[in-house]
């Protein structure tokens, strides 16, 4: 989640409120502390709330917060002077675009790393990693408008950031970090979008990079933005970027994007949402009785705007991007109102509890296996065939769950038995006094469901057939449960010292002496005998 | 004092003396075998009350084969008069078929370096051969007197012979014990009488018990501590927080580790592009589940075709839907249970491993328990939730709470309980919130459901002091064996 750095000196000017009190009351709109520097603060804000993933944004919502200055916020947007026009070929590619213009801005070399963030972020957290949405931010004075969003071929030439030659597409998508990083969201188009300017200059290549003509410098006082994508999420990516622009005094002109169609949109659009919600609803998800007073207040805090009627009006913020439904605003009123102040209480519902019978007989067979002395152990269900099977001289029958896109060697597949895993542990406590007694009860998953299992390894120099046997009786007898034994012919247990365990007609384990082979790929080096069961029998 | 000791230590201690005294000498007089005499000793040495010096021996002792030389001769010597007694004069072909390759090469070898013969045109011409002193010392390790002195007398013979393989030395270790001045002090005391070492049947039987004494034991000796069964502390804990739910009446309820996507993310109405549903977070199989009943109305939420949400709009894909993942949360379980048993009230929760596709470092498995409680009935809300945590959390051992507003894409309101532990101030421990509308609508669940959840393993890690998580998992037996089951804080 994305990590915002706020200098005291901005909390100070841009709230003006003493340190102790802003950090004090910032985790309370919802907000983890990561670090508490002599100069600033680094804090993590919630993938909800991406118009707090700058300063800027944060002073506004704290000023609410704090009861310095309450309700919506307003923001004046000049008429348009400039435009851009939508070519038709773009529509199949990255169809929405969104502009604004953004004059009178004072950068420092801290504002504009700021901004940068604040950009980056917002891919993150909005453009779901510039596929769905991204942002360019240029210096107008640079270019000359009216500006065209269009596409071209994989030939066409400009000079990318960060480089200082003209660079074709398909190089840029091929040699340029960014083109190297976001390449694939054009993997499956033979034309590329693009916004240029009136004398055919590139202003960017969405979602991807920007030309170096317009790059952002100290200097740069008037700023044209794009937002570029494909839903109309753009609009709130927008409004977040302008806005938090204009908390520090810039002034906002509008842009007209001329629509295929022929249609004209001024954007950025600023106008506040309208939603409904009742008291009743607000009190009876909260838990409380507030009055319409008291909810308009919270509300207020939040910076919503507030109409009284039969309903209580709500106007959201343009920048807020998690208004969906009515429970998100409710959940700001509680947060207005204070998670502090929300009472706890225990509502008065008679129900009983009931132990699952999975658990309940685990919890019998811990009880059976610690009182013959063994020592629990909970190892990973990940597992992989060199282990599971090559290691044990099992073959696979095809019964096992693998894993697409393991991360490691080691973890391919979900176990169907447990001894190897068992076994693995036992290879790591080898310098450990013998004997070495440990079993499991954990799950293991045969044809993509999850059972059950029992299993238990002894360790030591005269672990053998006997002593196996002598558990499986003690613990048949405990489970209340008759069996009989069959020769098995498990290649990871010696030959003519091993046994299959039969219930019911039907075979549910298996017990014997561990082939030495099996030992030497653990590099074990002392005996042991192994046991292996379904404990839902 | 006297009375820590064994009977075998109270007969050596009476044998003994100011002087050194030889260990084979005590063990004569007291009747015990050597070994018997030396470990009394040294427990003697141990109190104070005895003193045993060892002094190393070098002993001189002939190997089987020249046991076989001593008795037969050295074989320059016997082939020296086997031939003396035929000629004087005999081609060296034949004595070798005479003694063999090998012994008649080391006779020959031998005769001419001391000098007994000389071999001139392949043949061997005998002199004369005086009796050596390696011959002597042979028939005094024989008769048993291979002692130090003798090394000093005939070093020059000893060494080559020990070369020759006819020889071996050996270390011994003699043993004398003398008495300390303490130990003749006690020793006057002792009456020699017989104690009760072990109580046996037959002394109980007997009841011999009646009129003889018990030895003490000195208690603050050492003892091996007892290797025991034990459940993993890891589990131990987990058995603590189940116990937590029953007994505030809740009903366990487990599920399968694969679920579709469906369930895991979708029922949750996690948006399809959302990040966490990608493959770097997620283990996804190559197979893929039907979709439940209904499921419709979970694809029209997404889409925003319903008056009460906008949703997340787009195209949901049913396909996607479909691919089975690894559960990465417990809540794929207890979403389903809800919307299998929609009548209020229901109290459940599950206690289980989920999975995500996480390097693994101290602090990440790809693997781990998550725990989580859910509430559904009439009439709750956000301070019944606060209530449920505050109880809970209490009984877990965390006495001071807090809640602050948090996220959590399938809860609104969402909430993060921090917990006050001394020495570490305040600590998030997990998440918690009221199913949104978009979750529980869609499945027929028409009451409010308040639902929280934390990762055991940050308990664990809390309570057991462990800085690894990995040790959990691939534990140190040793840890397991010394752990103790009752650990108090």
């Amino acid at each position: 989640m994305p990590v915002v750095r706020i200098e005291y000196s901005d909390v100070e000017e841009l709230i003006g409120i003493d340190i102790k009190t802003f950090l004090d009351r910032l985790p309370m709109i919802g907000a983890d502390i990561e670090r508490i520097e002599e100069d600033y603060v680094d804090v993590e804000f919630f993938p909800n709330r991406p118009d707090m993933y700058s300063v800027e944004g944060v002073a506004r919502a704290m000023r609410g917060f704090l009861d310095i200055e309450t309700g919506l916020p307003k923001y004046d947007v000049k008429p348009p002077l400039i435009e851009i026009v939508k070519d038709e070929s773009i529509l199949n590619i990255r169809p929405y675009i969104v502009c604004g213009v953004v004059r009178g801005v004072e950068f420092t070399d801290s504002s504009i790393r700021s901004l940068m963030e604040l950009q980056e972020d917002l891919h993150w957290a909005i453009g779901r990693d510039r596929k769905k949405v991204s942002i360019g931010v240029h210096d107008l004075s640079r270019i000359k408008p009216p500006f065209k969003y269009t596409t071209v071929p994989a030939n066409f030439e400009f000079i990318p950031l960060d480089f200082d030659e003209p660079m074709s597409i398909e190089r840029i998508l091929k040699e340029h970090p960014k083109g190297v990083k976001y390449g694939h969201i054009l993997e499956d188009f033979d034309r590329y979008p693009i916004i240029i300017d009136a004398n055919g200059e590139a202003l960017s290549f969405p979602p991807i990079i920007n030309g170096v003509i317009t790059r952002v410098t100290e200097e740069s006082k008037e700023l044209f933005i794009d937002v570029t994508g494909t839903d109309k999420s753009v609009h709130t990516a927008l409004n977040i970027m302008v806005t938090s622009l204009a908390e520090r005094g810039a002034t906002l002109e509008a842009v007209r994007v001329a629509e295929v169609s022929g249609d004209v949109m001024i954007t950025p659009n600023l106008s506040a949402k309208k939603k409904r919600i009742k008291l009743d609803e607000v009190n009876s998800l909260i838990g409380l009785k507030l009055g319409v007073k008291e909810v308009v207040k919270a509300l207020e805090r939040m910076r919503y705007g507030v109409e009284v009627e039969k309903e209580i009006v709500v106007h959201i913020p343009p920048y807020r991007a998690d208004i969906m439904h009515s429970w998100d605003i409710i959940e700001d009123v509680a947060i207005g109102y204070g998670y502090e102040n929300v009472p706890c209480e225990l509502p008065n519902v008679f129900t009983v509890g009931e132990a699952h019978p999975i658990s309940i007989a685990k919890k019998r067979v811990r009880e059976i296996m610690t009182g013959m002395g063994f020592l629990e152990v909970m190892p990973f269900s990940l597992t992989c065939e060199k282990i599971h099977y090559e290691y044990m001289r099992r073959k696979s029958n095809g019964r096992e769950t693998k894993v697409l896109h393991p991360l490691t060697q080691e973890h391919t597949m979900i176990c169907t038995d447990l001894m190897p895993s068992l076994l693995h542990i036992l290879s790591l406590n080898k310098h450990r006094e013998m004997p070495q007694r440990i079993f499991c009860v954990g799950d293991v998953l045969i044809d993509e469901k999850t059972i059950p299992h029992l299993a238990f390894l002894s360790c030591h120099a005269e672990a053998n057939f006997t002593e196996a046997k002598s558990y499986v009786i003690t613990l048949f007898r405990e489970i209340d449960t008759e069996f009989s034994v069959d020769e098995g012919t498990d290649p990871a247990f010696i030959e003519g010292r091993q046994a299959v365990i039969i219930v019911d007609e039907k075979e549910v384990g298996r017990f014997g002496e561990i082939h030495p082979e099996v030992l030497s790929n653990f590099s074990l080096d002392h005996p042991a005998l192994g046991f292996e069961m379904e404990l839902m029998i | 004092m006297e009375d820590v000791l064994s009977p075998n230590e109270k007969k050596v201690l009476k044998s003994l003396s100011s002087s050194e005294k030889r260990i084979e000498e005590i063990a004569k007089e007291t009747g015990l075998s050597k070994e018997a005499t030396l470990q009394a000793s040294y427990m003697l040495d141990d109190k104070g009350l005895a003193k045993v010096k060892e002094r190393k021996r070098i002993f001189f002792r002939l190997t089987k084969e020249g046991e076989e030389y001593a008795r037969k001769g050295l074989p320059e010597r016997r082939c020296f008069e086997l031939l003396y007694s035929k000629s004087n004069k005999i081609p060296i072909s034949q004595i070798k078929e005479l003694f063999g390759e090998k012994e008649g090469g080391i006779a020959i070898g031998w005769m001419k370096k001391k000098g007994w013969a000389r071999v001139e045109d392949g043949m061997l011409i005998l002199l004369s051969a005086p009796c050596g002193e390696d011959e002597f010392v042979l028939e005094l390790l024989h008769n048993g007197q291979g002692n130090e002195e003798i090394l000093h007398r005939f070093r020059d013979s000893i060494e080559e012979l020990m070369r020759r393989g006819i020889v071996v030395s050996e270390e011994t270790k003699e043993f004398y014990v003398s008495a300390t001045k303490e130990g003749i002090a006690l020793s006057n005391k002792i009456e020699l009488e017989e104690e009760i070492s072990q109580l046996t049947p037959d002394i109980i039987r007997r009841g011999e018990w009646e009129y003889k004494r018990f030895r003490r034991y000195d208690i603050r000796s050492h003892a091996k501590s007892a290797s025991i069964g034990k459940i993993h502390p890891y589990q131990r804990l987990i058995e603590e927080m189940r116990e937590i739910f029953l007994s505030m009446g809740f009903k366990e309820i487990k599920g399968e580790i694969i679920q579709s996507s469906f369930w895991n993310f979708d029922a949750l109405f996690q948006p399809q592009d959302h990040p966490a549903r990608e493959m770097q977070d997620t283990f996804y199989l190559d197979s893929m589940s039907e979709l439940p009943n209904r499921y419709e109305n979970v694809k029209e939420v997404h889409e925003g075709k319903v008056d009460y949400t906008e949703g997340w709009g787009g195209v949901w894909s049913e396909e996607f839907a479909k691919r089975n993942v690894l559960r990465t949360h417990t809540t794929a379980i207890t979403i389903r249970y809800l919307a299998e048993n929609p009548e209020p009230p229901v109290k459940a929760f599950c206690i289980d491993r989920v999975y995500r596709r996480e390097a693994i470092d101290s602090t990440h498995t790809p693997e781990f328990e998550q725990l989580e409680g859910v509430v559904m009935g009439e009439g709750l809300s956000l301070k019944h939730l606060f209530g449920y945590l505050k109880e809970f959390y209490a009984r877990m051992g965390f006495k001071d709470i807090r809640f602050r507003p948090g996220y959590f894409p399938y809860t609104e309101p969402s909430v993060e309980p921090e917990v006050f532990i001394e020495g570490l101030g305040w600590i998030e421990l997990g998440g918690a919130g009221i199913f949104r509308e978009e979750v529980t609508k869609p499945l027929g669940i028409k009451y409010p459901v308040l639902a929280w959840g934390l990762g055991i393993s940050r308990v664990a890690m809390l309570r057991l002091g462990l800085d690894d998580l990995r040790k959990l998992y691939h534990p140190d037996i040793e840890w397991l064996r010394s752990e103790p089951i009752w650990r108090r804080i």
